[in-house]
């Protein structure tokens, strides 16, 4: 009866460590969840930033004598794929084919703009307009920025999924659903500079990456 | 497995991004000129500009010019990494901005941190680069430039948020000194107390103001908080707001 009393009371104090144990590492991983979720939003506020920007220079592009309509129109419809697409802006993303497709119709969007800048250089009439320059500015601007909170956010996920996989958490993590995350992956060709054709009149466009 | 790939691969690149540059150590001033290209009058001067503006207005500017940039990467890469390390502009508010300049590759950038972005947006940063700075320096006048390109940034931010009178490093003294104060009356009350309980006891001598010896340290450090004090960063952040040009 006695040594029953003594079991009973040391399983209590287990069950009390082990709850405790998952209670102190649920709330760690639950805060470091929450600076990836928020990085992801800033991520988001980025590229919606450049999004914004679009139709603005557009406009501004259109006007310019006989421009080059085919990396005009490679933008806008890189942006419409942009906005087609649908993330949950409130979490970091779990599987990584979601973050991979988003990333793949951003840098589209990326790559047809850097085209259209080249294109512009074609055009001095254009550049010397000062909303042209401005618009220019503001997109490398966001450009920096975009850099940035994906530096964040990779940075966020480094310290989330170290902490997911790491040894005392791993045990509680998957029961908890804290699933590792994806990452950003560094720009596919960004060490390239953008080719550009410049075939005025045809209406063939330049080369998809 | 593909993942755990992807991450040592990305530590590998980690490692060399690491390798391939240094990120200079913080500023002890407002105004750094390590390439020696500005007079020691401008340099006191704007160093004095802008400490006041940092008690006006809590917003903290900081310009470091360079001889060269120590990397690989692009100028607004490598310039915003440097503004996080050092983290100019106080914490709740990430008021801060930094001026670089590159003499010998005659760049620039200016970084902007996440307070002041709606105050000093990309293109006004570019312009005060085009319109100030550039025409300067283009003639050799740096001390003319910087000068220009300061009071441009002061007047931008002016009356975004209101100071305390006192910048960081001010705090930071006064913080010292009210602790060291506060450890000297301490002392002398605990003095006391033991003194009276002496006097209680023993029935002999006075109350002990003997020990009075702690008073005679205490001088010293006040003399260190107000006046000058150099840059002392408040735990801003940047996003890569701003804008850089060349000359």
């Amino acid at each position: 009866m006695k040594s029953a009393l003594l079991v009973l009371g040391i399983l209590a104090i287990i069950a009390f460590v082990v709850l405790a144990g998952g209670c102190s590492s649920y709330n760690h991983l639950n805060s470091l969840k929450q600076q990836t979720d928020k990085s992801w939003a800033d991520v988001q506020n980025v590229y919606q930033r450049r999004a914004d920007l679009i139709p603005n220079l557009v406009k501004t592009v259109e006007g310019a004598a006989n421009f080059e309509k085919s990396t005009l129109t490679e933008v806008i419809q890189a942006r419409q794929q942009v906005t087609k697409i649908q993330v949950d802006p409130g979490a970091a993303p779990n599987d990584p084919e979601v973050l991979k497709r988003f990333q793949q119709t951003q840098d589209g969007l990326s790559s047809a703009l850097s085209r259209l800048l080249v294109v512009s250089e074609k055009y001095p009439d254009l550049k010397a307009t000062a909303a042209f320059r401005d618009l220019q500015v503001q997109l490398e601007g966001t450009e920096n920025r975009i850099t940035v909170e994906r530096g964040n956010f990779n940075n966020a996920v480094v310290g989330y999924n170290t902490a997911v996989n790491s040894m005392p958490a791993r045990l509680y993590a998957g029961a908890f659903g804290f699933q590792p995350k994806p990452y950003f992956a560094a720009r596919e060709g960004s060490d390239v500079p953008p080719t550009v054709n410049f075939n005025f009149g045809s209406a063939t466009p330049a080369p998809a990456k | 497995m593909r993942q755990a790939l992807f991450i040592s691969w990305l530590w590998l690149v980690l490692l060399l991004v690491g390798r391939a540059e240094t990120l200079p150590p913080k500023p002890a001033d407002y105004f750094n000129d390590y390439a020696g290209v500005v007079s020691p009058g401008t340099t006191q001067q704007l160093n004095d500009q802008l400490r006041q503006f940092e008690r006006d207005s809590s917003n903290q500017i900081v310009v470091a010019i360079y001889r060269k940039m120590d990397t690989s990467s692009s100028i607004e890469d490598y310039t915003v990494r440097i503004a996080n390390a050092w983290k100019v502009g106080q914490a709740d508010r990430r008021n801060g901005a930094v001026l670089f300049v590159f003499s010998d590759a005659h760049k620039m950038f200016i970084q902007v941190g996440y307070g002041l972005e709606g105050a000093l947006p990309d293109i006004l940063c570019k312009q005060i680069i085009e319109n100030e700075i550039t025409p300067r320096f283009k003639t050799g006048d740096y001390d003319g430039g910087l000068a220009a390109g300061v009071d441009a940034m002061i007047k931008a931010t002016k009356g975004e948020y209101h100071g305390t009178g006192k910048t960081r490093s001010d705090q930071e003294g006064k913080t010292v000194d009210t602790i060291f104060l506060s450890i000297i009356v301490l002392l002398f009350l605990v003095s006391l107390v033991r003194g009276w309980g002496r006097g209680t006891v023993y029935s002999g001598g006075g109350r002990g103001y003997s020990s009075g010896g702690f008073w005679s340290g205490g001088g010293g450090s006040s003399s260190s908080g107000r006046g000058g004090g150099g840059f002392s960063s408040g735990g801003g952040s940047f996003g890569g707001g701003g804008a850089g040009g060349s000359w």
